[in-house]
């Protein structure tokens, strides 16, 4: 214990009234073992710098205030040790915002778009509220746990900020708006589970929208695991029947049928089926592309897996949705 | 131009359990309602608590929940708010419930309790060991489902009140975004700022608890309430402060000293490790200063919950392991890990009645004025607050107060505010920004932090408590010239913390002064030359008041008893 390294830190320096462009300064500091980033943040500006700005409060991983990068990962700064960090990455680590795109003033970001995201999801408990009540709801411990942790986001950003699909497509929810919507579509005690259901099954702003990177998952720093969450919508919207006949739909149906019938895919028929013979025809480049390489079995040539019976069973057992 | 002026029926300050409560229920019943918060409200520090929120779910229990929360707060607790509270928990939890709060189950569904300390019933109701996040979460999401207007990140630095008629119409802010000042004007002002013991060296609480919202009102000379009363957790991690929940105790971790021994044998033989906060902190401080300590700096003692299944830590524990691996390194399902007590909770704050009504006196009210939660002082806890009686207060309180507001309006009138009423608050800013003197935030800070530790802490003696009066003084004269290092406009969150130092320093001297006048043990208080308590003299709360010169005058009012008259407080 106390004992003690050198380190610089590289951090991004920003004030949207005066700069025109952001720059990285230099600061040096001896970390103890027992240092979280926060303490490296609240270090350079208590005894070098007092004009660097950051978001902090609860100082223990609950109130989700404080998430930067560093060396372009998503944490959550009151989190994160700074020895384990210097494991992965050596003595000298470049501090961010979350979004160096969105900064305001050094490692503050405009929000507004993550916070519109949590808005749009129904961020509550819908039905009616007893207000003087004399029993609670029954639940028994296995519903309860349904939840599966969605209840644990403390909206740090981690997750948005990290989402490839989030940052190209301005209309997209992102992981802890679905994670949330899973929270209270899992509810139930929720009275507007369909409609829940209907909100995050359209395209372009959706569950659909999810690129399956995992990159939401394993930046998060409380376990929620919303790409988890997000399949789990998707599950519910088949069972619900809200699911909507379109390509993304149409693709996850094509991709379980093709593994039951052949063990491997049949990519060609996923296209066809999932994007219609015509929109196939969009293809045909990579199509041949694919195929002078081998990757591409012909239509109806795809060969079967040995044990493919034992996939069958699998395949069968693990269905819970009638497509 | 003058500083704009925005209209409301209510205008709150602080979005944590308190403050959702109160706007909810205020903006349900028709009320233009407005949250100001320096955060954004899922960030209050209500998300932080842990282990669990009392209610007597079985109605054999209500008497005894009442009798633990009054023994426990040392007689100081005023009855009659202490019975309604205990009464009315099972109906709050469950309309917490109903609202959407994910507590943790038992086999047939209801809500799961767990036993807590000074206790004599498990009645703690949790979410595995984020209870408040929970219950933050719910509250907020059903307040801003009514319809509440919130503003994020603006921080009030100033009330509106008018002396001669004792009433308050608003509120002076600015937005931490851009620094631009707003007055917000309403007929019912409420504070639900959350509490003080930042001002201590090792705390467990947030960097946003500096208790603005008591020195605020304190600077118009409105009273504050038995601030002496700081409550010490046994059980932060050492260094940090942070805090692991009397949950770990709850779930039966102990507790030992260098000798191996569980020393709480001494002190609560049949309570032992759950006997109530302020009897472990000081079985804890005191095997720290009779050399008993372990750690590098001997400063600490050991929490065992080895002896625990891994299984019952993981599904019932799991933040609080995270928090000591990240903390200390240390996994507490495989080793011991070190603790030792720590600033956790303030018992005393802005006077009010049962219904959050702020008091200017012991017989005055002032008209417009509300406060629950933390930085309020019913009094439930008296003298020490038991386990997971906080965030019931603050839910039950902070409802409370809503209706209550919801009852007045009909009463209150607006009084206009002008333009130039935000002068006080951006003269302050001002003067801190042109100051240019040798010392910085931080460094006034710290002294101020470790001075309180040191001599008004766990253990107070009329010696200590008179330096740490005079350094008080000193400190406040540094502040005067002390230096903001941002000039910026842009999120000055150098600024911010010079407010906010100015605020701990205000209401660090009430805690001074009470805790010097307080010549007697009670609860959290103790008092190494008056190690009794004194009934006779100090069955009492404590009325300080500030003049515009820093100096405090004291007075006492009477503690509302009921049914369980004072008995040696033993366990």
């Amino acid at each position: 214990m106390y004992e003690k390294r050198e380190m610089t830190f590289r951090v991004f320096r920003f004030n949207a009234q005066s700069d025109y462009l952001p720059a990285y300064k230099r600061y040096d500091l001896t970390v103890s073992k027992e240092e979280v980033m926060l303490d490296v943040l609240n270090r350079i500006k208590w005894e070098q710098d007092p004009t660097l700005s950051y978001r902090r409060s609860c100082r223990h991983g609950i109130c989700g205030s404080c998430g930067i990068k560093v060396n372009g990962r998503a944490i959550v700064a009151c989190k994160e040790n700074v020895w384990q960090l210097a494991e992965l990455y050596g003595e000298e680590m470049v501090i961010e915002p979350q979004d160096t795109r969105l900064a305001y003033k050094d490692l503050i970001i405009d929000k507004s778009r993550f916070w519109e995201s949590y808005r749009a999801v129904t961020p509550w408990l819908e039905g009616p509220v007893e207000e003087k009540p004399q029993k609670e709801h029954l639940i028994e411990p296995n519903y309860a746990e349904q939840i599966d942790e969605a209840d644990h986001c403390i909206q740090c950003g981690s997750c948005f900020y990290s989402c490839p699909a989030a940052a190209v497509n301005e209309a997209y929810l992102g992981p802890a708006a679905l994670a949330l919507a899973y929270r209270f579509s899992t509810d139930v005690r929720d009275k507007s589970h369909a409609n829940r259901l209907r909100a995050v099954n359209e395209p372009g702003s959706g569950i659909w929208d999810c690129v399956k990177c995992v990159e939401c998952s394993e930046t998060c720093p409380k376990g929620v695991e919303p790409l988890s969450k997000i399949f789990a919508l998707h599950n519910q919207t088949f069972e619900a029947g809200v699911h909507k006949r379109n390509v993304a739909t149409r693709h996850a149906v094509v991709f379980k049928r093709s593994i039951e019938k052949h063990g491997p895919l049949d990519e060609a028929e996923n296209v066809r089926y999932s994007e219609g013979s015509l929109g196939a025809l969009r293809h045909m480049r990579e199509a041949f592309a694919m195929l002078r390489r081998g990757k591409l079995p012909l239509p109806g040539r795809v060969h079967k897996s040995h044990n493919h019976s034992e996939v069958k069973t699998l395949i069968q057992s693990a269905s819970k949705n009638k497509f | 131009m003058g500083t704009p002026v925005h209209k409301f029926d209510v205008v709150i300050v602080g979005a944590g359990l308190a403050g959702c409560a109160a706007a909810k229920t205020a903006q349900e019943a028709g009320l233009k309602t407005v949250v100001l918060t320096k955060l954004h409200p899922l960030r209050s520090h209500s998300g932080a608590a842990q282990g669990g929120i009392n209610a007597a779910l079985s109605e054999s229990d209500t008497a005894s929940h009442e009798f633990d929360t009054v023994k426990g707060s040392d007689y100081l607790g005023d009855q009659d708010a202490i019975e309604l509270m205990t009464r009315e928990a099972p109906q709050t939890i469950r309309w917490l419930e109903h609202m959407g709060a994910v507590f943790s189950r038992n086999d047939d569904g209801t809500i799961a309790q767990r036993p807590f300390g000074g206790q004599s019933h498990p009645r703690a109701c949790y979410a595995k060991d984020r209870t408040g996040l929970t219950c933050l979460q719910t509250i907020y999401e059903q307040a801003h489902r009514a319809g509440v207007q919130f503003l994020d990140e603006w921080y009030v630095g100033d009330l509106l009140y008018d002396k001669s008629s004792d009433q308050a119409y608003g509120v002076v802010a600015y937005s931490l975004k851009e620094t631009e000042f707003a007055i917000f004007n309403a007929k019912a002002v409420m504070f639900a700022t959350g509490g003080y013991a930042r001002a201590f060296g090792i705390n467990s609480n947030a960097h946003a608890n500096t208790g603005d919202g008591l020195s605020i009102l304190a600077r118009h000379g409105l009273p504050l309430e038995d601030m002496e009363f700081v409550q010490f957790h046994p059980t932060g991690l050492a260094g940090s402060g942070i805090l692991i929940s009397e949950a770990a105790r709850g779930e039966g971790g102990h507790l030992y000293n260098s000798e191996n021994e569980r020393f709480m044998e001494k002190y609560a033989p049949s309570k032992m490790e759950l006997a109530p906060r302020d009897v472990v902190s000081r079985a804890i401080e005191k095997e720290i200063l009779e050399g008993r300590g372990v750690g590098p700096n001997k400063d600490s003692v050991w929490l065992d919950l080895t002896h625990l299944p891994e299984e019952i830590i993981e599904t019932r524990l799991p933040e609080l392991r995270d928090l000591a691996i990240t903390f200390l390194g240390r996994d507490m399902a495989k080793e011991r890990i070190l603790i030792r007590a720590t600033a956790h909770y303030s018992m005393g704050g802005i006077p009010t009645d049962i219904d959050g009504r702020v008091r200017s006196g012991a017989e005055r009210k002032v008209s417009g004025l509300y406060a629950a939660g933390e930085c309020a002082c019913v009094s439930i806890h008296g003298a020490n607050r038991l386990g997971a009686n906080s965030l019931l207060e603050a839910i039950f309180f902070g409802r409370r107060a809503g209706e209550a507001i919801v009852q007045d309006i009909g009463q209150l009138e607006l009084r206009e505010a002008i333009g130039t009423e935000s002068d006080r608050l951006s003269g302050e800013v001002s003067a801190l920004l042109r100051n240019n003197g040798p010392d910085t935030v931080h460094a006034i800070r710290t002294d101020l932090q470790q001075s309180m530790t040191r001599n008004a802490g766990v253990f107070r003696t009329r010696a200590s408590l008179l330096e740490q009066k005079a350094y008080l003084a000193t400190l406040r004269d540094r502040f005067s010239q002390m230096r903001v290092g941002d000039k910026s406009k842009l999120y000055n969150t150098d600024l911010q913390e010079a407010l906010e130092l100015g605020h701990m320093l205000d209401f660090s001297a009430f805690i001074v002064e009470g805790a010097l006048a307080r010549e007697e043990s009670r609860g959290a208080h103790y008092r190494e030359d008056f190690p009794e308590r004194n009934d006779e003299r100090f069955l009492q709360h404590t009325f300080g008041t500030m003049d515009p010169s820093g100096k405090i005058a004291l007075e006492y009012t009477p503690v509302t008893l009921g049914r369980h008259t004072p008995q040696a407080r033993t366990y």
